[in-house]
């Protein structure tokens, strides 16, 4: 039975998601809620599975098998049917910023925060302007809104990119490992811009590998290996005393250096 | 050694003719203008159904590689002549049958015809190569955007793919401009039908060296100028940034306006 919008539904779930690449079976079966407003970061050895989880959260990866549900609304019903109302909803509501930033190189910071707005919200372009006036700023790129992407740092870009996928007033942002790509010294102005909108309440799915984020951050930390939730809970709790012998493995690893 | 100056180079001869030569060469240039310009919309199209997504538009991506197979692998010459031979006794209406467009005669709108067809082909191969020359991310962020799959490639895909090939589509219009001289085996006057009317005539070959001369003003420099492109776009990429962000508009502005 399609599951109708009920309250206790969460902001995002998903039941039993598999997806394979040929052979390789990447997701074997996951399950997760997200509720409003909850910061998840999900952790894991690369390879995990947890780029594709948030890849078939916004069918840029439709699922093999299960269901995802946004708002209580399955998406998954329309992604295996031709491109139409299923992942334009999604698109719309759900934000993805990408570990290679993937700014539009032909375009100027303001422009490719705009792009989307004119052309799929219809916004004016004065109206599109402002709000990514605003959101340029948001992220502190005031002074950079006429640079076009390739004169600006790694750091700068990612901001770039929130910045684009809020554009859209987004429920629920997802990152994919966002500072993977950054010389360690940018990394801290990202994450910056990342707290704070978990602090003013926006949904995020955080795949990511920087351990203190998630403990400062995180209202729940999950712990992905070989396609399935090895273990999740509030991140004292996970990163301080896991239960699981490869969550404790894994994180020996990452903490070791 | 008189003697082949006399045959290649008899300035008398040149002088005599030269106004009919150049006649024939601004057949020439309108030839390769409007046909050029054809070929580079009619290649786009091409390439752009050939990217359509998904398994409703199988049946146009394979027409579209069949056209675009069939058309490189036969010699224009025989476009022409299967055209103009052919076309003026089809059940079509007379001004399609037998073309005085804009007050040209029809050798030169069948000539435009073949060229276009023959040409849109190669062409679209060019673009093929840009377009897939675009990082994958670019897609997949203005999907995630939202955006449709036109509204992606018109405004992300297709503005950088092109700049990435204009030299090379350059170089295709070269050689497009050089087979127009094929449009004087169905009897258009261009520039090698009137040197050959005045070569059999004069027993002399100077006024198609003349038309050669000619030939060279122009391509010479369209040549030198697909040089410099190259050599902008290569010190662009040299120089770092991310991989595969080879043009901003400062790129290819300035040869390419």
């Amino acid at each position: 039975m399609p599951d109708t919008k009920s309250p206790e539904e969460g902001m995002l779930r998903l039941d039993d998601v598999h997806k394979s690449f040929g052979e390789l079976h990447v997701l074997r079966g996951v399950n997760m809620r997200v509720n409003q407003g909850e910061v998840i970061c999900v952790l894991g050895p690369s390879g995990s599975g947890k780029s594709t989880l948030l890849r078939c959260v916004n069918l840029l990866e439709p699922p093999d098998r299960g269901r995802v549900f946004l708002e209580g609304k399955e998406i998954t019903a329309h992604a295996t049917r031709k491109e139409g109302g299923g992942i334009d909803f999604v698109r719309r509501h759900v934000g993805i910023v990408f570990q290679q930033f993937n700014l539009f190189p032909h375009k100027t910071a303001l422009q490719n925060v705009c792009l989307a707005q004119q052309t799929v919200l219809d916004r004016n372009e004065k109206e599109a302007h402002g709000k990514g006036r605003g959101l340029l700023e948001r992220v502190g790129l005031a002074d950079k809104i006429d640079e076009y992407p390739d004169r600006l740092s790694g750091g700068q870009q990612q901001r770039v990119a929130i910045a684009r996928a809020l554009a859209m007033d987004p429920t629920v942002m997802l990152f994919d490992e966002v500072t993977s790509a950054l010389d360690p010294e940018l990394v801290k102005e990202v994450l910056d811009v990342m707290r704070e909108l978990a602090d003013e309440g926006m949904t995020m799915l955080v795949v990511t590998h920087e351990i203190g984020f998630a403990r400062d951050v995180a209202d729940r930390v999950v712990f992905m290996d070989e396609g399935v939730i090895v273990e999740e809970g509030p991140p004292k709790q996970v990163l301080e005393s896991p239960r699981e012998e490869r969550t404790k493995q894994f994180l020996g690893l990452v903490l070791e250096h | 050694m008189e003697e082949i100056i006399k045959q290649y180079f008899d300035f008398s001869v040149m002088g005599d003719h030269f106004g009919e030569v150049l006649d024939g060469f601004w057949f020439t240039i309108k030839l390769s203008l409007v046909s050029g310009a054809l070929a580079l919309v009619w290649g786009l199209v091409l390439s752009l159904l050939r990217q359509l997504p998904g398994r409703a538009a199988a049946p146009v991506r394979f027409l579209s590689v069949a056209y675009i197979d069939v058309f490189r692998g036969i010699p224009l010459l025989l476009v022409l002549l299967l055209i103009s031979g052919s076309l003026p006794y089809l059940p079509l209406p007379e001004s399609i049958r037998i073309p005085e467009w804009f007050g040209q005669p029809d050798p030169f709108w069948y000539a435009v015809m073949g060229i276009t067809i023959t040409y849109g082909a190669y062409m679209a191969e060019v673009y093929r190569a840009g377009i897939e020359a675009v990082p994958g991310g670019q897609m997949e962020a203005a999907r995630s955007l939202g955006m449709s799959h036109g509204q992606s490639m018109r405004h992300v895909i297709v503005p950088q793919a092109v700049r990435k090939v204009v030299p090379p589509l350059l170089n295709d219009y070269i050689a497009l401009m050089k087979d127009t001289t094929l449009a004087s085996a169905i009897a258009l006057s261009e520039v090698a039908l009137v040197g050959r009317d005045i070569q059999s005539e004069t027993f002399n070959s100077s006024a198609l060296t003349l038309g050669a001369i000619l030939f060279l003003l122009v391509t010479l420099p369209l040549a030198r100028v697909v040089d410099r492109l190259i050599g902008r776009q290569q010190r662009r990429t040299g120089r770092g940034g991310v991989r595969g962000t080879v043009a901003t508009p400062g790129a290819v502005s300035g040869g390419a306006a």
